[in-house]
């Protein structure tokens, strides 16, 4: 569905003619840039020293982070929810789970131990809205993970439900090691090489850096407004 | 070195001493000065509030006073800077777009031209006092002098010198301002007050005689024990207590 | 006039704010943290210089080609299903979106903070011409909200409110029974809020920067209640400064993070959402119809002006945060949702020089906001601009101080009627002085002397006491 336009042509014109020109340019590039520092931030890290920067940026965002190996992940993913006062959970309708190994936790262990886990399902429509407003915990998955400001990027799409990393008490996001990038700018340059390549923009791109907050009651900071009170990442060493 | 002075009105009229001051410290320096008599005020005061065509007929004034100065020193950041505002002033001008350029580039604050354009840092001076110093804004910011007052201090001996909390922040005068908008002016100078109290210091220092006069008049109308002196009488002390 | 704040003069809303012994602690309090922690974040970096030419190159090329990008992205917003509208004034804007709002029956808005609907005053004409509530989300804009009261800060709205206030109007209107504590408070309204995220029909953002070439529009919060204003409602409504729009992710990516280092010192906030057009098929959250409008309300005659560089504002505040005036004053001194250095000089622009001639003049041009700004606006020297502008093209000076001008005018040009005049103020100031100080000036010096001591000028000027050491030399 195309949507529509009102009203542009005169307040176009009115631009135009402000920046003293009779037509809008048929086409602009943009400039090369006297300086590009945000290239220079934290260039040639190795990914161990990347994990590092996140590692501590972590502490200063009210983030618990976590580094386990893939096959250990369903053991620490099992703790941290117990930590968490387990369910009910809501997760992404993600193959990764899968391919990280957690099948069995997922399926098999947590209902064994009565925790309520739900998988976001676009066949129930509005349903997945009940379940996740309800959930104690939201499970999602980092496709870009940010080492300067400690930031998970997540892209929503029919199985990937934006509000799972909002609507529920706290936060668990997986961030494979090998998602990290130094700072967003990496992030910013491959969003683009997607697109150019025809991918679609998901409909929401979030990019997440620890619980949410609010220091507008006389300056003094307070963990936990309208999203997760609680977060924690879980860096899975993939490399 | 042939140094031409720009006194400025404040120093001309109210802070003769200052005067006196930057003239033997220059001498003592190796220059020698000569005062333009032609000279009268920069056109600060009417340029900010909006005045342009009346600050440059003063402007244009100034530029004819100092037209075969070699070195033009001030012992005002604020006042400095706005002959070098006057290249900007005048860029649109045929007729004295480039005299006002070169006016622009031979003018230089007091200590930024001791440091800079002479090579000192050590003047020589001493000085027996706890000593703290406002940055004024103008010299600091717009004129970009931040380290040369503060390395000249350094090399005072006798001297001690803590930092003012804020260092950075107006002190609240802002030409005009102080008159016209007096009750903010008054809170700021408050806290600057405030501040140098805070400090200890018995000597409050500067490099602009519109800040310090504002600074005075509000010290000594609340009373505080703070004696308000311009770097030049500072610098220019040669026994171990300041000059009356 | 919709972004004006109360109706008292200038000078009483100086008073008053001078006054607000509370206010002016937290104002102190808040812009020695955030300045300090604006350092940090910026220092860190260790070529900020470069960082702040960056940005003000990209804004300034935004600006040089706004018809083209603002196109641009009215063209990707409509090709992944939005609706674009072009509001050329306040008016404009209100109309539609109030018709969007009646179109879908609404009866319940939430709203994340947005200066700009601030400045179209939306809300109460929403609740005027729809009937329906509108909720502010944002915890600052939430609390002011429940007893009319305005902004007084860009990034922080409810700075000038105490937490015990705040325990109050919860008090008064939900019966709340908790403490004062922030983190009770907090819990308070995040419980309110929750349903009602659930139950709107609509949401209506603000927008930190739209992205042209993929239709975007990007926003910034540490709360998070964007994103749930956003993804639960059947209908999204966004609402952006016509300016506040960047080429592409890449730019977006350096200006966010000039943002938010600048505005609290934060490498990120917890929320930096991108979010284009409506929900995509199969989504089953996110909004069904997205509608973006685009406000000109006066900026247009900006672009262009010799105050075109204000238009590069990424409303960071960063300027508020160390202005000397603002510390005392308060926000709601200067009358317009927009205050400190940025708002002295968009406020006469937006609102006209009848309601905000005071505003350029209320600075000392002391430069720290130029120094700060991330983008490079030159705020001081718009100041200036302004205050030319009004004393040469306005001719809106007093006739007093028009009259001394002009008598600087000529004191400060010839010799001879300055030495005339600086010879004789000393005895003609004589009566007034005592122990060489003016305690009790006249004319223009009252204003002086009423809180500070002035020097009686000296009987040898320094010029003649040069010219009689030279002699004495000779």
């Amino acid at each position: 569905m195309v949507g529509t336009i009102q009203n542009r042509e005169t307040f176009i014109r009115q631009l135009s003619s402000r920046l003293q020109r009779s037509s809008i340019p048929t086409h602009v590039e943009r400039p090369q840039w006297r300086y590009t520092p945000q290239h220079k931030t934290l260039q040639n890290l190795s990914q161990d020293e990347l994990l590092g920067v996140l590692q501590k940026q972590c502490t200063r965002i009210n983030t618990n982070c976590v580094v386990t190996s893939t096959a250990d992940l369903a053991t620490t993913l099992e703790k941290i929810i117990v930590d968490y006062n387990g369910g009910p959970i809501m997760t992404w309708q993600d193959e990764r789970f899968d391919t990280y190994g957690l099948t069995a936790l997922f399926s098999d262990t947590l209902p064994k131990k009565q925790i309520e886990l739900h998988t976001w399902d676009p066949t129930i429509g509005k349903d997945n809205i009940t379940l996740v407003e309800k959930a104690n915990i939201g499970i999602t998955i980092s496709d870009i993970t940010l080492a300067e400001s400690g930031t998970a990027v997540l892209f929503s799409n029919p199985n990937h439900g934006r509000t799972v990393s909002f609507l529920p008490t706290k936060s668990i996001i997986l961030m494979p090691k090998s998602s990290i990038v130094p700072r967003m700018t990496q992030a910013a340059v491959q969003i683009r090489e997607r697109l150019q390549k025809g991918e679609t923009l998901a409909s929401c791109v979030n990019f997440i850096s620890g619980p949410s907050n609010s220091a507008d009651i006389e300056m003094i900071l307070v963990v936990g407004v309208h999203g997760p009170m609680y977060m924690t990442y879980i860096i899975i060493d993939d490399l | 070195m042939k140094v031409s002075l720009f006194a400025t009105c404040l120093v001309d009229m109210f802070q003769t001493n200052v005067g006196k001051a930057t003239v033997e410290l220059l001498e003592h320096l190796g220059c020698e000065v000569l005062f333009p008599k032609g000279q009268i005020c920069c056109g600060q005061p009417a340029y900010n509030s909006g005045y342009v065509k009346e600050a440059k007929e003063a402007m244009k004034n100034m530029i004819t006073a100092f037209n075969d100065a070699e070195y033009i020193v001030c012992p005002s950041g604020s006042c400095a800077y706005m002959f070098r505002e006057y290249e900007k002033v005048f860029a649109d001008d045929a007729q004295w777009s480039a005299r006002a350029k070169k006016l622009a580039d031979k003018t230089y604050e007091l200590t930024q031209f001791i440091v800079e354009v002479l090579g000192m840092t050590d003047v020589g001076a001493s000085f027996n006092g706890n000593v703290t110093y406002h940055m004024s804004c103008h010299m600091t910011r717009l004129l970009g002098v931040k380290s040369a007052p503060l390395t000249l201090l350094d090399n005072v001996k006798g001297l001690t010198y803590t930092e003012l909390p804020n260092k950075t922040t107006c002190c609240g005068f802002g030409g005009t301002f102080s008159v016209k908008m007096t009750p903010i002016s008054e809170q700021m100078v408050d806290e600057k007050v405030q501040h140098i109290i805070e400090t200890g210091a018995a000597y409050l220092v500067g490099a602009d005689e519109g800040c310090l006069m504002n600074i005075r008049g509000r010290a000594e109308r609340l009373g505080a024990h703070v004696q308000v002196l311009h770097i030049a009488e500072i610098l220019n002390s040669r026994k171990a207590e300041v000059r009356a | 006039m919709p972004m004006k704040v109360g109706n008292e003069s200038f000078n009483n809303r100086v008073g008053e704010g001078i006054q607000n012994t509370f206010m002016r602690s937290a104002v102190s309090g808040a812009q020695d943290r955030l300045e300090t922690n604006r350092q940090l974040a910026t220092e860190e970096l260790g070529n900020w210089e470069e960082w702040r030419s960056l940005g003000e190159e990209i804004r300034q090329h935004v600006l040089a080609n706004l018809d083209y990008y603002l196109t641009q992205l009215s063209e990707q917003v409509a090709a992944r299903g939005g609706h674009v509208f072009f509001a050329a004034t306040a008016e404009e804007a209100q109309v539609y979106i109030a018709d969007v709002a009646n179109k879908k029956q609404a009866k319940k808005i939430v709203k994340s903070k947005s200066m700009v609907t601030e400045e179209i005053d939306l809300n109460h004409y929403l609740e005027e011409h729809v009937g329906c509530r509108v909720i502010e989300t944002d915890l600052g804009e939430y609390i002011l909200q429940l007893d009319n009261d305005l902004p007084s800060h860009i990034v922080a709205p409810a700075l000038h409110r105490k937490k015990e206030q705040v325990q109050e109007s919860f008090q008064h209107h939900h019966q709340y029974e908790g403490t004062e504590r922030p983190e009770e408070l907090t819990k308070h309204a995040r419980k309110m809020l929750r349903d009602d995220y659930l139950t709107a029909d609509i949401g209506i953002t603000g927008c930190n920067f739209a992205v042209a070439e993929t239709g975007s529009v990007c926003i910034v919060t540490n709360e998070g209640n964007a994103d749930l204003s956003t993804a639960l409602p059947k209908t999204q409504i966004t609402v952006m400064g016509m300016e506040r729009l960047v080429p592409t992710f890449e730019e977006l990516e350096v200006l966010v993070n000039m943002l938010t280092r600048s505005a609290v010192g934060q490498k990120l906030p917890s929320y930096v959402t991108v979010l284009s057009g409506p929900r995509q098929e199969g989504d089953v959250d996110g909004p069904e119809e997205f509608h973006l409008v685009i406000v000109d309300n006066g900026r247009s005659e900006i672009l262009g002006s010799e105050f075109q560089a204000i238009l590069q504002c990424i409303r960071c505040g960063a300027c508020a945060n160390i202005c000397p005036v603002y510390r005392h004053v308060g926000g709601h001194s200067y009358g317009s949702i927009y205050s400190g250095p940025v708002g002295a000089v968009l406020s006469p622009l937006l609102g006209g020089y009848d309601e905000y001639k005071e505003l350029p003049f209320a600075s000392t041009l002391c430069g720290a906001c130029t120094d700060v700004c991330p983008v490079k606006i030159p705020l001081h020297e718009l100041l200036h601009k302004h205050r030319q502008t009004i004393v040469e093209k306005e001719g809106r000076a007093p006739v007093s101080e028009r009259f001394l001008m002009s008598i600087f005018g000529i004191g400060s040009s010839s010799s001879g009627m300055y030495k005339f005049g600086s010879k004789v103020a000393s005895s003609v100031l004589k009566p007034l002085t005592k122990n060489d100080q003016l305690s009790k000036g006249i004319g223009p010096l009252k204003n002086w002397t009423d809180i500070r001591e002035f020097p009686a000028p000296k009987k040898e000027r320094f010029r003649d006491w040069f010219e009689n050491r030279q002699k004495g030399d000779d």
